[in-house]
């Protein structure tokens, strides 16, 4: 068989992913092991893809997990949960890909790809990751959490404004995915057609995460209907993907 | 007829199939629980592995009952429970008379149920118990197969018995396949939590290996394969069984060559088939599975040897299966290739056949199934009567979510052109879809639905709506709306008294919890007020003076707001309807034990109350409840022998939910008060499960007693990741429970300070101080009876922080003083050790030091609390200090009467009685409604309070002791 799919650090990766962690502070810590064993991954090492989403999302989550515990939000037992089963969702990618599974999503299968290189720039890298997080797991997360806390996805709400209290803390650690490269970005977009013009029309994480909001809405309605609910991730995941080639392909460089 | 033509062996499972087994069988101890669930995409192989894994357990003596969970979205609530207990009484054939009938009077109980109050929790209670019947001591095993379709009861049910509520031996085996886990589906949560637990495995089934497709490929053809072929298979397949087989067979039977993925392998032996053949496949293919022969035979419409020749050729291309209970398609993956290749209108045609047979014959899943073919036939007028009775029959079986979706698809049908049907009244849908949203907890579409039913001509009137809209509103958790609605109503026109008296009172309730305690009372003498002038209004009185009793006590007029629950209680008992009566009980009950704090008097009105709601037939619900909070405040008092009495009452009822959640904490309370591990695991794990499928309201609660535990054991990391999450996941503003979280955290700071096995963590450290500055300050602005709670935690806060560097004695006498005037003996000597221990780390006042400890001591001894009874013996014999001396009361040994079981308990007294008549630990466990493990705990420590080894030696002591 060919060399194993983390390469030398493949034992330790599996053993971590064994693991499935329950809460907020296990998240973090599962994150930071996480990113030891990303940058130890040949031949990029320090410069992987992947480490340079991790890293990012590590420092995200750091943030939420500082904000719970200053009472930062008005719902924390809903974000909580969110947090934990959106990043669940990463992990169960990275498990997939492991397994060299069909089943792993489009949308990060395209960033999993990248690991061996070529290389990438690390800002539309850790973009692509965002973007498959955001755009792909994000909505499911929030349906699954809602559906556990048996609540609903309602705008207004106390779980909405937590939800929005996020972009915040995205804004203020991906100063690079806002102002500056907006006008790249437009120039980006307005090269492509279809779809993808749907999907920036302002600052992207804040601009997707309320795409994700209303993804989230829309998956609600058919959650008891696996078929369109199997359709809508087929979409979700084709689109996330799209995106995400798109941000590993040269045209990505140019953003930074 | 042949089930498969032929069978391939099971390979490279062989190790799975044995951790299984043990894990669900050998590993299961006497009255215990145990889960496997298996995920692993189509194909993998998990209905093989479930079959193999029951045949085994079967052999093994267990009692293994069989179900699979269905995919069309609308259908019945615990259907695999029920398929697995028809097809289970299918299989009894006359040998086993006693099941037999014990698994039709099960069958009988679900014909029989009807919908009431508390319902769906009697039910559970019903279901094991009927399980228990069947079992006759074996064990049971339930195997579920496709459970990503589950039902939500179906969900609960599984928890609940997991979490053995059901006093039940029970094993679960199920499989989940794991393409629908990627999705929003629910269960993905409920498996999140699950795994942590001991006794539940999640288990993927991941593709063969190259060494195990080889060797499956050459079963299959009956010789190795060679190179090529070998590694055309395994390209192709990715190692899954299911493919792996398929493409051999091609291979074996020359076929190779055509087929590169799974859908051509199907769509050619579809082309294939013979006319009949290809009929039949198409029909089951459009069916419900199990497709009954004689219904299959309707929908082909076909002679009858006909049906069975095409029947074996589709058996025989290896689509379909055949089985005692009808006809499925081999694999999922064979419906997904089939559901393109048939025409709208061919469908159709189908799906009417279906409901024109189906409709002379009423069988399992008769409604639904008739709703289900006759809306895809296109015929919504005639799916309609069908859709409304099966939302019916799953309200009757409690299952609400089923029943909602039943009334909305009935309320699309009767939208459709065409439907007529005067018999069939919009509003009336619409009343009922709303309802069974609301109880689903479909809040959004409750209210979308109220607002349909708002516009329409003959609905209900402006207040009632906004009555209704403010409870779902309320349900939602948006209290603004909800008061906003409940204004409106009162302000509605058309308001009958009643209602205005309704709308009061449920008004100062929402307000009593949003803490606007001043707004509460005065809506709450509003609507005391209105019913006095309306007969048959008691609910509402005992509502409204449950709002003004606790606001007054929250405004410090206790005696006042105790007076008005005191008459409401009287108010109720003369009206004489039993739910009133038990909640004036309960109201009353928590209005003591609560903020005001009177607990022996709220125990002895909870304990009271609990006999007159038994009384009254309430006996599940309220008088658990009651008993809760009877434990609680037991437990408070010190009393914890009673506590663990009543406890154990309680717990006879198998309770559910909520109720149940909170039962199993107050004994886990109590457990780890007496320092027994393994029954306090037992319930935070039973625990853990419930709340698996919902209830974030108990998880601090959870948390702060597995921090407790934690820290008897010395795993002072391990209560520093409880409290970790439990300060992430909780809301600032419940500062009663957020306080004890935090001196649990901050207690195994300050422990693994002196201990010295974990390093302190100073960011954790830090954190909790913040916490706790932050509780102080919103407490500040609290009532007084929260203040005091919290204050009482504050202190024990401030001691532990000093405790990691001056350990200032002070700091613990002042929370020695704060639990003293509030009556609670146990952290009061809990406190006492500590300012014992920083007396003595000092040097100084060693007598005041010595008497704390006796103090404390001689409360430890009194309560049972072990762990804490030996940190001070470990203290005192550091000191030398000498905790039996008590001159005055004589030491032992020497008075004759019964002195030398002075230092009994009274719950070891009992025990040692027990023990005296020669009872086993197990008997003496039944009789004093306690674990087994427990009387262990109990025996030992009366061994070593007597200074005896064996139970001869105790009984001669109490017999000599005995004064009779």
């Amino acid at each position: 068989m060919t060399q194993p799919v983390w390469g030398p650090v493949h034992r330790d990766v599996v053993d971590l992913l064994a693991d499935h962690p329950a809460d907020v502070p296990a998240v973090v810590d599962h994150l930071a092991k996480l990113q030891d064993l990303l940058v130890r991954l040949p031949p990029l090492e320090a410069s992987c893809p992947l480490a340079d989403f991790n890293r990012l999302y590590l420092t995200i989550t750091e943030s939420v997990l500082n904000g719970l515990y200053d009472d930062r939000f008005a719902d924390p037992v809903f974000l909580s949960r969110l947090d934990v089963e959106f990043a669940a969702r990463y992990f169960d990618a990275m498990r997939l890909w492991t397994d060299s599974s069909p089943g792993t999503p489009k949308a990060w299968a395209c960033l999993f790809a990248r690991m061996r290189g070529p290389d990438a720039r690390p800002l539309p890298s850790a973009a692509a990751g965002v973007n498959a997080h955001i755009n792909f797991d994000l909505p499911f997360a929030l349906v699954t959490t809602f559906d556990s806390l048996e609540s609903e996805p309602v705008d207004g709400t106390d779980q909405h404004r937590d939800y929005l209290e996020i972009n915040k803390i995205f804004a203020d650690k991906i100063p690079g995915l806002r102002r500056g490269y907006l006008e790249r970005w437009q120039l980006l977009i307005d090269m492509l057609n279809g779809d993808i013009d749907d999907w920036y029309q302002g600052e992207l994480v804040e601009y997707t995460r309320d795409v994700a909001w209303r993804n989230a809405q829309k998956i609600w309605r058919c959650r008891h209907d696996p078929a369109a609910h199997e359709c809508e991730r087929a979409r979700l995941d084709d689109t996330a993907a799209a995106l995400g080639r798109l941000l590993l392909s040269p045209l990505g460089a140019f953003l930074q | 007829m042949p089930s498969e033509v032929d069978t391939a062996p099971l390979v490279g499972r062989a190790d799975l199939v044995t951790t299984v087994r043990s894990v669900l069988l050998d590993d299961v101890t006497q009255g215990k629980t145990a889960a496997v669930f298996l995920t692993g995409e189509s194909g993998v192989g998990k209905t093989r592995l479930l079959r193999e894994v029951a045949g085994r357990l079967r052999d093994a003596g267990a009692l293994v009952l069989t179900g699979s969970c269905l995919d069309i979205g609308d259908a019945s609530p615990l259907h695999p429970l029920l398929q697995a207990l028809r097809r289970l009484d299918a299989e009894l054939t006359g040998a086993q008379p006693r099941t037999s009938s014990a698994v039709r009077g099960l069958l009988r109980m679900f014909a029989e149920e009807t919908a009431a109050p508390d319902g769906a929790g009697a039910l559970l209670e019903r279901v094991s118990q009927g399980l228990h019947l069947i079992a006759e001591g074996r064990p049971l095993v339930l195997v579920l197969d496709d459970l990503q379709w589950v039902d939500r009861s179906t969900r609960q049910l599984l928890l609940y018995l997991l979490a053995g509520l059901g006093d039940l031996q029970l094993s679960v085996l199920a499989a989940v396949r794991a393409e629908s886990l990627q999705g929003a589906h629910p269960l993905r949560r409920v498996l999140t939590e699950l795994r942590r637990l001991r006794t539940v495995r999640v288990l993927d089934l991941a593709p063969l290996d190259r060494a195990g497709t080889d060797r499956l490929a050459a079963a299959v053809v009956g010789r190795p394969l060679a190179g090529e072929a070998a590694e055309l298979v395994w390209q192709r397949s990715g190692g899954n069984p299911f493919v792996v087989e398929e493409l051999a067979r091609d291979l074996r039977d020359g076929r190779d060559g055509l087929s590169d993925t799974l859908r051509e392998i199907f769509l050619a032996r579809v082309d294939a088939l013979p006319r009949h053949a290809h009929t039949v496949v198409h029909a089951v293919a459009t069916g419900v599975e199990p497709v009954g022969h004689w219904l299959l035979a309707q929908v082909v419409r076909l002679p009858e040897d006909e049906v069975i020749g095409a029947v074996r050729s589709a058996v025989a291309h290896r689509l379909l299966v055949s089985a005692d209970d009808g006809y499925r398609l081999r694999h999922r993956l064979v419906a997904e290739v089939l559901e393109h290749e048939l025409l709208p209108a061919e469908r159709a045609a189908l799906h009417r056949r279906y409901a024109e047979a189906l409709t002379a014959a009423p069988a399992e899943l008769h409604q639904a199934r008739l709703a289900h073919h006759w809306r895809l036939a296109g015929e919504p007028a005639r799916a309609l009567p069908a859709a409304t009775a099966a939302a019916r029959e799953a309200e009757r079986l409690h299952g609400w979510a089923e029943a909602h979706r039943h009334w909305s698809v009935a309320l699309q049908l009767a939208a459709a052109p065409g439907v007529a049907a005067p018999d069939v009244d919009r509003v009336t849908l619409l009343r009922h879809a709303a309802e069974a949203a609301h109880h689903c907890g479909e809040h959004a579409r409750a209210l979308t639905l109220l607002e349909e039913l708002a516009a329409a001509d003959a609905g209900p009137s402006a207040c009632a709506l906004h009555i209704r809209r403010a409870r779902y509103l309320a349900a939602a958790g948006r209290s603004a709306p909800a008061e906003a609605e409940y204004q409106r109503a009162l302000e509605a026109a058309d308001c009958t008294p009643r209602e205005r008296a309704t709308a009061a009172a449920h008004l100062a309730e929402l307000l009593l919890h949003l803490g606007r305690y001043a707004d509460a009372g005065r809506r709450a003498r509003e609507a005391l007020e209105l019913a006095a002038g309306v007969a048959g209004s008691t609910s509402e009185v005992v509502l409204a003076s449950a709002a003004l009793g606790f606001s007054e006590a929250y405004l410090e007029d206790p005696d006042t707001g105790l007076a008005v629950m005191r008459r409401a209680v009287e108010t109720a008992e003369r009206a004489g309807r039993p739910e009133d009566v038990a909640c004036a009980y309960l109201h009353l009950a928590e209005l003591l034990t609560g903020p005001l704090n009177v607990l022996e008097a709220g125990v002895v009105v909870a304990r009271r109350g609990a006999e007159r709601v038994a009384e009254l037939g309430l006996g599940r619900t309220y008088e658990t409840r009651l008993l809760a909070i009877a434990t609680n405040g037991l437990f408070r008092v010190g009393q914890w022998a009673e506590a663990e009495k009543v406890v154990a009452a309680a717990l006879r009822h198998r309770p559910s939910g909520a109720d149940a959640v909170e039962l199993l904490l107050a004994r886990c309370r109590l457990s780890v008060g007496y320092g027994d591990v393994e029954a306090a695991d037992r319930d935070l794990d039973a625990v853990a499960t419930m709340l698996a499928g919902g209830g974030a309201r108990h998880v601090i609660p959870l948390l702060t007693l597995r921090a407790g535990l934690a820290m008897w054991q010395g795993r002072h990391d391990l209560a520093r990741q409880a409290v970790q999450r439990g300060l992430t996941e909780s809301r600032s503003d419940d500062v009663g429970i957020l306080a004890a979280l935090v001196w649990h955290g901050l207690r195994a700071e300050a422990e693994a300070h002196a201990g010295r096995a974990v390093a302190v963590d100073p960011t954790a450290l830090r954190r909790l101080r913040e916490v706790a500055d932050r509780v102080a300050r919103k407490s500040e602005h609290a009532a007084r009876p929260v203040r005091d709670v919290v204050d009482g935690f504050l202190a024990l806060c401030a001691a532990e922080v000093s405790r990691l560097e001056s350990n200032d004695p002070e700091l613990w006498a002042r929370a020695v003083a704060q639990w003293d005037r509030r009556h609670h003996p146990y952290p009061a000597a809990y406190s006492r050790l500590r300012q014992a221990e920083a007396l003595l780390a000092r040097r100084s006042r060693s007598a005041t030091a010595a008497k704390l400890l006796r103090q404390a001591y001689e409360v430890a001894q009194g309560l049972g609390a072990v762990p804490l009874t030996s940190e001070i013996r470990t203290l005192a014999g550091r000191a030398r200090v000498s905790l039996e001396d008590r001159p005055a009361t004589g030491g032992p040994a020497t008075g004759a009467d019964g002195d030398e079981l002075a230092a009994l308990t009274a719950r070891e007294r009992e025990v040692l009685a027990a023990v005296a008549e020669g009872l086993t630990n197990r008997e003496i466990g039944q009789r004093l409604f306690i674990s087994e493990r427990t009387i262990g705990v109990h025996v030992s420590h009366i061994f070593d309070k007597l200074q005896v080894r064996t139970r001869v030696q105790a009984s001669a002591i109490f017999l000599r002791n005995r004064r009779d």
